[in-house]
């Protein structure tokens, strides 16, 4: 028998020679970073004769974000709310209020699941009413709103397009390898290079689809001096790159999903769209929601695209909140970047939580 | 129950996978219709980076030429610029990018493995306190070192000694702990920090340890971004495994490190292709922490390729050329590690 | 080496398993640790193994105190219900892991591979990978790896039960023959009765986290201590017959008889084997009744009978045939029946039927 006390005291110290590798890293490269950060946007930043000078602010540089003078940089310019926009508010608060009172009265209501949910109504509420005045006629849309937009309509049309990819290939179909592998490869290229490449196929005139856009009329259409279908270029060029990760991960989900569990609700009689509704989809969706997590918080980052497709323009049209925080960066207003990047990722964690909270953990209890 | 069968329609078979010879005609149409299209979608980027190398400016400034030989004669003028002009130029960032991705990609996979394996088997119960007292002491160390302008090694050893010194005092005051799926949550979250957030102060760090420009940098900045990613698949992958593999070695004379080696990562080789291909390929495109980190010795091929948009405008053959031979070496591991990822990538996305 | 378990408990928050679990096993010994699921059993071998920490109490393996020691210091082996065999190393390489461990020479590890190899039949698929053996073949290999290093005790969690049920009769044999010829001291957990009683030198019977009964097998099923082992032990199990006892009579809704007169008084329970039972002509025998069913299995035939309310099977010749609903009677030696206190569960002694020497 081998019972040296030194080595089973390094094997009782596992636990820690395990766990401690890529807790240190974090603090060190991710923690310690994030807390000068904090204090980097509390602060202005000047150069002056043999180095830098760093002068505590307070909040000065997110209150020049809300309120001040780079307010229409980050929320966007504000049009009057109208009627209607009132309404939708009113509507989506009786909404909230409605979903807090079953919670409260569904029983296992406790402190923390109440104020998360708060803070999520709250930070909602504030979203949505944003979006509907910088949507509105004379409003245009600051960097938190296009953030958002490419989140929401990006990462619900990657899923869609996804998830269709993934049903049409899990058929029947000879050259299933193939596809699978063609399907893969934009997940491959460099988003700067995607940038680049949609720049080229995008060009109305010298693109390759430039005598379609000829035959529509639209031969002299700038794309990139209008917000939206800029906007709209970069949530394709992104799509591109990321239908092939959801469509991946899905198809491998419908391929587990239990034969058996089919056969029996045809033979019960279900109709195909009843079939995918009541046993598919219950199959498939914990995974869903785990691969839309991912995406979503990735897609909170989006900077290549934007960055070279449009430079963040026409004006800010396109600018995400991490492509603002770099052009802070570089203009040398380190405190407004720090400021711009916190604000970012005080939105994308109560986001992030509250989707994998409300959403992620409740179809995991409903898969078992 | 009627004894009727209602007539199926093109969507039944569209949402049955896997049966061979039930598909109407029509349906086959359809679905080879959707997967060719998209086939069309995915790989025409491609063909046109590929005809893009091989033209003169001229033919790209000429509006579209499709083919090679129809519509313009190919040269490889391109190629030969990146390849012989500039071949020094271009050989050097793409053998950064080959040792920092998979340096980095291997480090994170084997030390967030290793976290991610212990938080799946062994039960962790940090005390609160000593976690808050830990955070408290790091503010103090970058309010010292930024505000008041202490060398940040004094201030470090400082800190470390105070929250030792504290966190020995204080033991067992605050007896609230915190458990795995806490520290779990903690790991991935930072996969939420937005790169630009810590770019700065990694960027002054590196700066004050003279690493700036170096490979040692980006690989331990790209591993601290990915290592979250590995934490989470490889997590779940894990649970998923049945522990009496581990125990059997147990019994038998294997230490945890041994366990770790010999049984569970042989074992984990599926979860571990889909995860490390993912964590390569984040770190191989990545392009905004390089540009704050490398300069010339260490510039990445992502650089390179933006390098190409010089003031002349974008040198679109150059940039066709540089981004065709940066898939290449990907692409390559992905159809390698095929059979694996979407069973890696599954199973890390079920269990919970 | 002796195994000695002193007051050992275990609790997973606030649900206890063991409750001050105490025994010792005898170098040598096959001890059989039986009980239903959930009764604790792996709990406690598991705790034996190192694999799980003692809430209280110590475990001694030969003199030494192993309570707090890692796993691979106790000199343990033990065989898995999944038989947890490495699938990526082959049949020589799974056998030899130990020794790998244990840093044993190249040549000196060969050997003993193929000593092992060869006492369980396994020498011809030593190459083969364990996806490529058959149910049985798996657990042989998980056998000689637990045999190859001589190790003060094999533990083993059902290693039996995931093999279909003529593969499982073999196995029993062989496993009681190895362990015959190597003398180690075996636990061994399973809720298979049959396997505890033919594999056993002693059962302990465990439910609800305690020993119920700790004994030989035979003296397990002549002599039980209480209602849960007579109902556990047996196949089929054991009639048992509501009633209460008064002055030296034993009644029920339906029938009543004379037994040994016994001080206990009060609500009662009667058992008695399906095997030391017949069925007489109505009229004839101790207790009046009527054939609810009769099945056929084979060499006999279990005559299902209705008494009142309550049933009884009796254990009868294979030719028995009798149309259901007949008036039957049935007739025991009362010497063969027990009595249990139907509060305590305990068992009532009779005078006349002194406990056997216990071993």
């Amino acid at each position: 028998m081998t019972n040296t006390t030194g080595s089973e005291w390094l094997d009782r110290q596992a636990r820690w020679v395990f766990l401690m590798p890529t807790v240190l890293i974090i603090l060190t490269f991710s923690i310690f970073p994030l807390l000068v950060s904090a204090y980097l946007s509390l602060s202005r930043f000047k150069f002056v004769r043999g180095g830098f000078e760093l002068r505590y602010i307070g909040f000065r540089n997110y209150e020049k974000l809300l309120f001040g003078s780079e307010q229409y940089h980050f929320l966007g310019k504000f049009a009057a709310m109208g009627v209607w926009h009132g309404l939708l508010l009113g509507g989506l608060l009786l909404a909230f209020g409605y979903w807090l009172w079953r919670y409260l009265r569904g029983g296992g209501a406790g402190v923390v699941g109440l104020l998360g949910r708060l803070i999520f109504m709250a930070l909602a509420l504030g979203l949505v009413a944003l979006a509907s005045v910088t949507l509105a006629p004379g409003g245009a849309l600051g960097s938190l709103m296009v953030t958002l937009f490419y989140v929401i309509v990006g990462c619900s049309a990657q899923f869609l397009a996804g998830l269709g990819l993934a049903l049409l290939c899990a058929q029947p179909v000879v050259g299933r390898t193939f596809f699978r592998v063609v399907f893969f490869l934009p997940l491959m290229v460099t988003p700067v290079g995607i940038a680049y490449t949609f720049r080229m196929l995008a060009d109305m005139t010298k693109g390759p689809f430039a005598p379609v856009w000829a035959a529509f009329g639209l031969g002299d259409f700038a794309w990139a001096s209008d917000a939206w279908s800029a906007r709209l270029v970069v949530v394709i060029g992104d799509s591109w790159q990321w239908i092939p990760f959801i469509f991946i991960v899905m198809l491998a989900a419908i391929e587990n999903q239990p034969r058996d569990q089919v056969e029996a609700a045809e033979l019960d009689g279900a109709g195909p769209w009843r079939v995918f509704r009541d046993v598919t989809w219950p199959a498939i969706a914990p995974v869903a929601a785990t691969v839309m997590l991912i995406r979503v918080i990735e897609a909170f980052k989006i900077i290549d695209l934007p960055n070279v497709l449009t430079n963040g323009g026409p004006g800010i049209a396109t600018e995400s909140m991490t492509l603002h925080a770099f052009i802070a960066w570089r203009t040398l207003n380190l405190g407004g970047s720090a400021a711009v990047s916190y604000m970012l990722l005080f939105v994308a964690i109560i986001l992030c939580v509250s989707f994998f909270n409300l959403v992620v953990l409740r179809y995991r209890e409903h898969g078992r | 129950m009627t004894g009727a069968v209602p007539p199926r329609s093109w969507a039944s078979r569209l949402f049955e996978p896997r049966r061979l010879g039930r598909q109407a005609p029509a349906t086959r149409v359809l679905v080879y219709a959707g997967l060719l299209f998209w086939t069309f979608v995915v790989l025409f980027p491609f063909y046109w980076l590929l005809v893009t190398s091989l033209k003169l400016p001229i033919h790209v400034a000429d509006g579209p030429n499709y083919l090679p030989f129809v519509d313009f004669t190919p040269s490889p003028h391109a190629w030969h610029y990146i390849f012989v002009e500039i071949g020094r130029d271009t050989f050097r960032p793409y053998l950064n990018s080959v040792i920092i991705a998979g340096a980095s990609t291997a480090l994170a996979v084997v030390v967030g493995s290793m976290a991610a394996y212990a938080l799946a088997r062994i039960d962790y119960r940090p005390k609160l306190g000593t976690i808050g007292l830990f955070v408290v002491a790091l503010a103090a160390v970058v309010v010292a070192v930024i505000a008041f302008g202490v060398p940040w090694q004094l201030a470090a050893v400082a800190g470390i000694a105070v929250f030792v010194f504290l966190a020995r005092a204080l033991a067992g005051r605050f007896r609230r702990s915190v458990g795995n799926g806490d520290i779990l949550f903690w790991i991935i979250s930072q996969r939420i920090l937005p790169p630009v957030v810590a770019a700065i102060p990694i960027y002054v760090m590196f700066q004050q340890l003279g690493l700036l420009d170096t490979h040692l940098a980006l690989i331990l900045t790209y591993m601290t971004v990915n290592l979250p990613i590995v934490v989470w698949l490889m997590y779940d992958f894990f649970a998923s495994i049945p522990t009496d593999l581990e125990e059997s070695a147990q019994i038998d004379g294997a230490s945890r490190y041994r366990i770790f080696f010999d049984v569970v990562l042989p074992l984990a080789k599926p979860g571990l292709a889909a995860t490390s291909l993912l964590v390569l390929v984040l770190a191989w495109n990545e392009y905004l922490l390089a540009l704050f980190l490398s300069t010339v010795d260490a510039q990445t091929m992502p650089l390179l390729v933006s390098a190409q948009n010089a003031t002349r405008g974008p040198q679109w053959w150059y940039m066709s050329v540089l981004i065709v031979i940066m898939i290449l070496p990907v692409t390559a591991v992905a159809v390698a590690l095929q059979k694996f990822i979407a069973r890696g990538l599954l199973i890390g996305a079920v269990k919970g | 080496m002796r195994i000695r378990l002193d007051r050992l408990s275990k609790s997973f928050g606030a649900v206890q398993v063991l409750h001050e679990l105490s025994m010792t096993v005898e170098p040598g010994e096959f001890l059989v640790l039986l009980g239903p699921s959930g009764c604790g059993k792996t709990t406690a071998l598991r705790m034996i193994a190192g694999l799980e920490t003692a809430s209280g109490g110590r475990i001694f393996i030969g003199e030494r105190d192993v309570t707090d020691v890692l796993p691979k210091y106790r000199d343990v082996a033990m065989v898995f219900q999944s038989n947890a065999l490495y699938p990526h190393k082959t049949v020589a390489q799974n056998i030899a892991y130990p020794l790998v461990l244990r840093k044993t020479p190249a040549a000196e590890r060969d050997r003993a591979v193929r000593e092992v190899a060869r006492q369980v039949q396994l020498d011809a698929l030593l190459d083969r990978y364990p996806r490529q053996l058959s149910g049985g073949q798996r657990q042989r290999v998980a056998l000689a790896r637990a045999m190859v290093r001589r190790p003060a005790a094999f533990l083993m969690d059902e290693p039996l039960s995931n093999l279909d049920a003529k593969l499982r009769v073999h196995m029993r044999s062989e496993l009681k023959h190895m362990q015959h010829e190597l003398g180690v001291t075996t636990v061994y957990v399973t809720h298979d009765q049959i396997e505890a009683m033919t594999l056993a030198h002693r059962v302990a019977i465990l439910n609800q986290g305690r020993i119920q009964q700790l004994g030989t097998p035979r003296e397990i099923y002549n002599d039980p201590e209480n209602l849960f082992v007579a109902g556990f032990v047996g196949s089929p199990p054991m009639n048992f017959l509501e009633g209460a006892m008064r002055n030296g009579a034993f009644a029920g809704p339906g029938f009543g008889l004379n037994t040994p007169a016994a001080a206990h008084a009060g609500a009662a329970v009667m058992g008695v084997r399906p095997e030391d039972c017949r069925t007489v002509a109505a009229g004839q025998g101790r207790i009046e009744a009527e054939i609810y069913a009769t099945e056929l299995t084979g060499d006999h035939t279990l005559v299902t009978c209705r008494i009142g309310e309550q049933f009884a099977v009796v254990k009868m010749d294979k030719n028995y045939e009798q149309a259901i609903g007949t008036p039957v009677g049935i007739d025991f030696d009362v010497d063969h029946a027990f009595f249990f206190d139907a509060a305590s569960q305990g068992r009532i002694r009779m005078p006349t039927t002194p406990a056997p020497q216990s071993a």
